[in-house]
């Protein structure tokens, strides 16, 4: 929710402050305290006070020069921003050939006109003492010829992506009011010597981590809406369970298994209760279970396949798949396993669906011309869209901002993880030449 | 679409909730301010230096970039003690996103439950599998009902439930790693595996 009018412009809806203030520094800061306070109750944005209005059917990108900052790992950090910002779509990253100052001289308002930049990004990097890294960035508003931002980053050891990544987070956050999702990551499963492992990524595909979990077979994890936990289900020796992860204490715990398959699933909101599809009761079905009572109560019933449930962000709707009506389809139903109703009509094969995080969208896998596509289409039925077309995709899901999708594909070869912009543009593959990859689900924050 | 923000943004009932609330804080600071002139003890800046208000705009902020160490988990589960035999039934196949057993498969199934009436003591694991076509976990699901349909099968011939056990891979074991027809034909099956009792 932003409290101003949205605009394009850099300078549109600048304040400018009065010079005649005569309050004390005491109330000044009590004024900002309770403006504050008031604010981030309903404003979640309270800082921020021009923004890039990304809705306006005449929005334009943000021309935006991120200079290479100074120091030693200055280009590397720098990049990162520059890609981090390129990718939204939102800005249009200039060529650096074309500029005319650098990022140790001081900035020059006409220096930046003449290449038609509306917002400079400079900084340096330096030791932060022992092994850290700090670095101190500015932006400038072009138009009014002045910096209008100023922080120092600070890290231990050798977190120059997440620093840069903090940094683009923050020039997102000053143009569009809206909270970046340049430090969020991408769970997925890993395939080396024909065993599966449960890795963490960048949602840049950058430091990839083996979490330690391996299964003969793992499946698509899911987190929890705080981003705590992991469910998933794997196959260990000739039994499918379901298992949690906690990243706080680091430990894996058997949720649920059963003679039969079972298969994740995903968190209701209050995060105690899961769902799953087992066969256990014969042929698989949903089902909802207590993680602290072990209640197990059956939400979906047909003599056919009920598979791959995702809960709505607000938790009163789950889709899933089902073939009751002879072909995969997505059906929605309410959370107590009521009011059941046939989402997808058009394919014959429409499986793998994920919620948007407002709830207002759902993409899936869709089968058109003997290819799997990704689709997304409203909860009421309309505005079927398909994103990808080449080779398979599938396992789409969103990102916590609702702005970009990750989804596995086999395009080029092998299977491996895929980003793009909710609308399908920018496809580009994350994850590096020569990983086996699959299943990837975006972190919830 | 998603790349929507907000339309709704500049309704007059928030224009008026924005007015009221920055009056609010303003017009409170205010009065706090007529209410309480004496400066505290404690208190650095004199309230009659315009300048110094700006100052603290010009340190930068400085923000810690931390992150939580990720320690590896070692999942620890207990083998089964199971010995498995495989080879000894041909695999059954299956038409395209379907689980009906065909009468290939039916044969192959009766000389299971003949092995399985001979040899009291083994019992049968029937691996389910699909072609790499569909998507994984419709397909985990599609082998546990291929698997299912064999099982089924077998109970109808007198076989007891206990001694056929099911498990699915779905399209993540594929025999057959070409774009085929043929090959997709292979990997639509369903596997019979011998357990000889606990030991």
């Amino acid at each position: 929710m932003k409290k101003a009018p949205a605009t394009y412009t850099l300078h549109a809806t600048r304040k400018r402050r009065g010079k005649n203030f005569r309050i004390s520094m005491l109330n000044v800061f009590l004024c900002v305290v309770v403006l504050i306070a008031v604010h981030s109750l309903r404003y979640p944005v309270a800082e921020a006070k021009e923004y890039i209005d990304i809705t306006s059917p005449a929005f334009k990108k943000l021309p935006i020069a991120v200079s290479e900052f100074a120091g030693s790992s200055g280009k590397e950090i720098s990049d990162i921003i520059r890609d981090d910002l390129d990718f939204t779509g939102i800005f249009l990253c200039l060529e650096r050939n074309a500029f005319l100052e650098t990022s140790s001289q001081p900035f020059q308002q006409k220096n930046w006109t003449v290449i038609g930049a509306e917002a400079v990004v400079k900084g340096s990097v330096g030791g932060g003492g022992g092994k850290g890294l700090l670095a101190s960035v500015s932006l400038y508003d072009v138009a009014e010829g002045k910096e209008i931002f100023r922080k120092e980053y600070r890290t231990e050891g050798s977190l120059a992506r997440p620093l840069a990544h903090a940094v683009a987070n923050d020039i997102y956050k000053h143009f569009t009011g809206e909270n970046g999702i340049f430090r969020t990551r991408i769970a997925f499963v890993g395939i080396k010597g024909g065993e599966d492992s449960l890795s963490l990524m960048d949602w840049d595909g950058h430091r990839i981590s083996d979490l330690g979990i391996k299964g003969n077979v793992l499946l698509t994890p899911r987190w929890s809406k705080d981003g705590s936990r992991l469910l998933y289900s794997s196959e260990r020796y000739r039994q499918w369970g379901i298992y949690l992860l906690n990243f706080t204490t680091m430990t894996e715990t058997k949720v649920f298994s059963s003679k039969g398959t079972n298969i994740a699933g995903d968190f209701f909101p209050n995060a105690d209760n899961v769902i799953f599809s087992s066969s256990v009761g014969g042929s698989p079905d949903l089902y909802m279970y207590s993680i602290s009572t072990s209640k197990l109560t059956k939400l979906s019933s047909s003599r056919g396949i009920d598979v791959s449930p995702s809960v709505s962000p607000d938790g009163s709707q789950i889709c899933f798949v089902s073939d009751r009506d002879g072909t995969p389809q997505i059906f929605l139903m309410g959370s107590d396993g009521y009011a059941v109703r046939r989402l997808t009509f058009q394919g014959a094969y429409n499986t793998a669906p994920s919620w948007s995080p407002k709830g207002d969208k759902i993409v899936f896998s869709g089968r058109q011309g003997g290819k799997n596509h990704i689709f997304a289409i409203n909860p009421d039925g309309s505005g079927l869209t398909q994103l990808t077309d080449r080779g398979n995709s599938e396992d789409p899901s969103f990102s916590p901002d609702g702005r970009y999708i990750v989804f596995s594909s086999d395009r080029d070869g092998d299977r491996a993880i895929y980003i793009m912009r909710a609308n399908g543009e920018a496809q580009k593959k994350i994850t590096p030449k020569g990983i086996k990859a699959f299943g990837p689900r975006w972190s919830s924050n | 679409m998603v790349i929507k923000l907000t339309e709704e943004v500049f309704s007059m009932k928030r224009f008026l909730a924005c007015v009221a609330i920055i009056g609010f804080a303003i017009f409170g600071c205010a009065e706090k301010q007529a209410v309480a002139p004496v400066p505290q003890p404690g208190e650095l800046t004199p309230p009659s230096q315009p300048k110094e208000v700006e100052k603290p705009k010009q340190v930068p902020v400085t923000e810690q970039v931390t992150e939580q160490q990720i320690a590896k988990v070692e999942s620890g589960e207990v083998p089964s003690k199971m010995e498995e035999v495989s080879g000894m039934f041909k695999d059954i196949y299956f038409d395209y996103d379907k689980y009906e057993i065909n009468e290939n498969g039916r044969l192959v199934l009766r000389s299971v439950a003949d092995y399985l009436t001979k040899n009291r003591a083994h019992k049968i694991l029937i691996e389910g599998h699909c072609d790499d076509r569909g998507t994984s976990e419709y397909n985990l699901a599609l082998g546990d009902k291929r698997a299912k349909s064999a099982k089924d099968f077998l109970l109808s011939l007198g076989v007891t439930s206990s001694r056929a056990e099911v498990i699915s891979y779905g399209k993540e074991k594929p025999l057959c790693s070409e774009r085929t027809e043929e090959c997709w034909a292979k990997n639509r099956r369903a596997h019979f595996v011998i357990l000889k009792g606990k030991k």
